[in-house]
C-alpha cells in the first residue's frame, strides 16, 4: 500500500468518529428541524407541508418578538454582570496574588461551584431571595426593613441574579487565561516610560485580554439565551423566555412546526453572536503579535 | 473510500438499532408505567398494589393536561397508562395515542357513576376508551391567617384587588382564561370567540403586575403556600389544601361566586403497551375499594365508583365528597374538549405570559 493511501486509511480512521457523531448528532437535527419549521401545523398534531406560515407568525405575533427583546436583554445583562464580578476578579488573582498556592485555592473556589448541579443552584437562590427567604430575615432582624419586602424574588431582578451567579466562573476562566498570557515585560516598559496605572490598564491589559473577556461574555450570553429553568424557577409572570416559549410550543401547544421556526431563528441570532465575538477575538490575538 | 464509510455507517446504525430494541424488550416484564398527576401515583396505596400484583409501578408527572399529548407525540413505548381529564381524553382517542378498554377484564365498570362511564369524552365508535377514576372541582384557595374571616373571598374579583397584589397566583394553564372570562361576566367559557378570547386576554394582562407567580405543579404551588409567597389561588379542590394542611399552613377552599370549573380524570391505556397484565390489573385497583379510597384519602377527589366509595369510606366522607350527588358535578363547568379552538386557547394564554 502506498504510503498517501495510509495515511489517508489513518486520518479517516481518527476523523471518523467524531465527523460521524456530529453527523448523526448535530447535523441531521438540525435538517429534521429545518423541515419540521415548514409543517402544517393541524389540530391536534401536525402534517408534512412546505409553507413558510409558521415564519410569518413569528414576525406578526407581537408575543415573539417581545420575549425577543426580553431574552436579549436579560441575556445582556447577565453577560454584563458576569464581566464586571469576573474580570476583576481574574486580574485580582493574575496580577495582585503573589502566592501560586492561594490563587490556585481562589480560583478553585469560584470554579468549584459548576460540580454543583445547576437545577440545585438556582433553586438556592429561592430560599435565599424569598419573602421568608434568608435575605428579608436578615433584613428584618437587623431593623433595616420593618416587614419582609418581595421584591427580591420571582421577577427580572433574581433571573439575572441567579444567572450571573451561574455564569461568571465561565468568565473567570477565559479572563485568567488571557491575563496570565500578556506578556509581563509589557507592562513593565509601560511603567518605565512613565505611564500610569490605570492608563497602563486601558491601552494594554484590557487590550490583550479582550478575547478572553469576549469568550467569556459570549458563553453567558449565548448560555442565558437558552435558559428556560431561571424563568421556571425564580422568574415571576414576566420571566417568560424564549426557550420557555420554545418548550410550551413543542409541549402544550403541540406546535413543533411553530417551535421549530423558533428554534431556527434563535439558533441564527446565537451563531450570528459568535461569529461576531470570535471577530473580536481573533482581532485581540493579531494585536499580541 | 466513502463505500467503506458508508458500509461503517451502516453497520454502526444496525448496532444502536439492535441495541435500542433489545433495551426495550428487556423492559416489559412485571411493570406499569404511568404519565399522571400528582398523587395518583402516591405510595400509601401504590405500595400495596405493587406487593400484590407483582407489578412494579412507575409513574411521570403532568402539570396540565396539554402536556399529555407532546409526550405521547414523542413516541417511544415509554408510557402504558394515562390519565388525562374528560377536555382531552377525546383528543386523546382521536390522535390515535390510546386502545380501546377491553372491559370483559374490568369486573366492576358497571358500579362507576352511569353518567361518566357513557360520557362522550370516553366513548367512540361503540368502544370504551376509559375506566373513570376521580372527579372534582378547581375551586380557589386562601389563607386564613392573612386574609381575615371578614374579608374573606367570595368572588373571583379578588384576584384582580390591588390589595393583594404579589400574593396571588394562577395555575400555569388554560384554565386561567376560564378564571378571566368568568369574572368578565361570560360564564361560556369553553366556546369563546376571537374577541371573547382577547379580551381574556387583556385582563389578564391587566392583573400581571398583582400576580407572584403562575404555578405548574402542585408541589409548586404547596411552596408557594408555605413559604408565604402567595395567599391566594386556584386549586386541585382537595389536594394542595390538604398537603399544606398537614404543614400546618392554615387554607381555605372556597368557590366563587362565578362558578367553579369541574373535571373527572380516566385512565386510559396506550396504544401498543406491553405491559397489558399490569395495566388491567392497575385499572381494576383503581376502581376497587383500595384505589377509590386510597385515591380520595390522599387527594381529597371524589371517587367514580359509588359502590367501593360507600364501603371504604366513612359516612362522613361519602358525603362531604359529594358521592350520593354526582349532579352536583352538574353545578360545577364541567371542562368540555375544545377541539380545534384548543389552539387558540393555548396561544392566548402564551400570548398573556409573554406580554410586558
Amino acid at each position: 500500500m502506498k504510503l498517501q493511501t495510509r495515511k489517508r486509511i489513518a486520518t479517516l480512521g481518527v476523523l471518523s468518529p467524531p465527523v460521524l457523531w456530529a453527523l448523526i448528532f448535530l447535523f441531521i437535527p438540525y435538517l429534521i428541524m429545518f423541515t419540521y419549521s415548514f409543517y402544517l401545523k393541524k389540530f391536534p398534531t401536525f402534517e408534512p407541508a412546505f409553507q413558510f406560515g409558521n415564519y410569518a407568525q413569528l414576525v406578526t405575533d407581537a408575543q415573539y418578538y417581545q420575549v425577543l427583546f426580553r431574552t436579549a436583554k436579560i441575556s445582556i445583562m447577565v453577560g454584563l454582570f458576569s464581566v464586571l464580578l469576573g474580570y476583576p476578579f481574574a486580574y485580582f488573582l493574575v496580577f495582585k496574588i503573589k502566592s501560586d498556592r492561594v490563587r490556585a485555592m481562589l480560583y478553585m473556589a469560584v470554579i468549584v461551584p459548576l460540580w454543583v448541579s445547576y437545577l440545585l443552584r438556582a433553586y438556592t437562590w429561592k430560599t435565599i431571595l424569598g419573602s421568608e427567604g434568608i435575605l428579608n430575615s436578615f433584613l428584618v432582624w437587623s431593623g433595616i426593613l420593618d416587614a419582609p419586602t418581595d421584591i427580591f424574588l420571582y421577577n427580572q431582578f433574581s433571573m439575572v441574579v441567579t444567572l450571573t451567579y451561574i455564569y461568571v466562573p465561565f468568565i473567570v476562566m477565559p479572563a485568567y487565561a488571557s491575563l496570565e498570557k500578556i506578556p509581563r515585560s509589557l507592562i513593565e516598559a509601560s511603567k518605565d516610560l512613565g505611564v500610569r496605572p490605570l492608563r497602563t490598564f486601558w491601552s494594554i491589559t484590557l487590550p490583550l485580554s479582550s478575547p478572553g473577556i469576549a469568550a467569556g461574555m459570549t458563553i453567558a450570553f449565548c448560555l442565558t439565551f437558552g435558559d428556560f429553568i431561571a424563568p421556571a424557577l425564580v422568574g415571576g409572570p414576566n420571566g417568560f423566555m424564549i426557550a420557555n416559549v420554545l418548550t410550551s410550543q413543542f409541549g402544550a401547544a403541540l406546535n413543533w412546526p411553530l417551535g421549530a421556526a423558533l428554534s431556527i431563528v434563535t439558533l441564527l441570532i446565537v451563531l450570528t453572536i459568535i461569529s461576531l465575538s470570535d471577530t473580536l477575538q481573533r482581532s485581540g490575538k493579531l494585536e499580541l503579535e | 473510500m466513502s463505500s467503506r464509510v458508508r458500509k461503517f455507517l451502516k453497520s454502526t446504525m444496525a448496532v444502536t438499532a439492535a441495541s435500542c430494541i433489545f433495551a426495550s424488550s428487556a423492559w416489559s416484564a412485571g411493570q406499569v408505567n404511568l404519565l399522571t398527576w400528582e398523587g395518583y401515583a402516591d405510595d400509601s396505596f401504590i405500595k400495596q398494589f405493587e406487593k400484590d400484583s407483582g407489578c412494579d409501578v412507575s409513574a411521570t408527572y403532568v402539570g396540565s393536561n396539554d402536556d399529555f399529548a407532546p409526550k405521547l407525540a414523542g413516541g417511544g413505548g415509554v408510557y402504558d397508562m394515562i390519565s388525562p381529564s374528560i377536555d382531552t381524553t377525546k383528543i386523546m382517542i382521536e390522535a390515535g395515542f390510546v386502545e380501546a378498554v377491553d372491559l370483559s377484564k374490568v369486573a366492576r365498570f358497571n358500579e362507576v357513576y352511569e353518567k361518566f362511564r357513557t360520557a362522550e369524552g370516553i366513548n367512540h365508535d361503540g368502544k370504551v376508551y376509559g375506566v373513570p377514576f376521580s372527579w372534582g372541582s378547581i375551586p380557589f384557595m386562601y389563607r386564613t391567617d392573612k386574609i381575615s374571616e371578614a374579608d374573606a373571598p367570595t368572588s373571583l374579583k379578588v384576584l384582580w384587588d390591588p390589595k393583594y397584589k404579589g400574593k396571588i397566583s394562577l395555575w400555569d394553564d388554560k384554565s386561567s382564561i376560564y378564571v378571566a372570562a368568568r369574572v368578565a361576566g361570560n360564564q361560556n367559557i369553553f366556546e369563546l370567540n376571537d374577541a371573547e378570547l382577547e379580551a381574556a386576554k387583556q385582563k389578564l394582562i391587566e392583573q400581571k403586575p398583582l400576580v407572584r407567580k403562575y404555578w405548574s405543579t402542585a408541589g409548586e404551588l404547596v411552596d408557594l403556600f408555605a413559604g408565604g409567597e402567595v395567599w391566594i389561588s386556584n386549586t386541585w379542590g382537595g389536594y394542595q389544601s390538604n398537603l399544606l394542611a398537614e404543614k400546618n399552613i392554615p387554607v381555605k377552599e372556597f368557590i366563587p361566586e362565578e362558578g367553579a370549573e369541574g373535571w373527572m380524570d380516566s385512565w386510559m391505556i396506550v396504544k401498543g403497551t406491553a405491559n397489558t397484565e399490569c395495566v388491567y390489573k392497575f385499572i381494576n385497583m383503581a376502581i376497587s375499594e383500595h384505589g377509590q379510597c386510597g385515591m380520595s384519602n390522599y387527594n381529597g377527589y371524589s371517587s367514580s365508583n359509588p359502590v367501593a366509595a360507600k364501603k371504604c369510606m366513612s359516612a362522613e366522607q361519602f358525603t362531604k365528597l359529594h358521592q350520593d350527588d354526582p349532579d352536583y358535578l352538574d353545578s360545577l363547568l364541567l371542562w368540555v374538549n375544545l377541539g380545534a379552538r384548543l389552539e387558540h386557547y393555548t396561544n392566548i394564554w402564551n400570548a398573556v405570559k409573554a406580554a410586558n
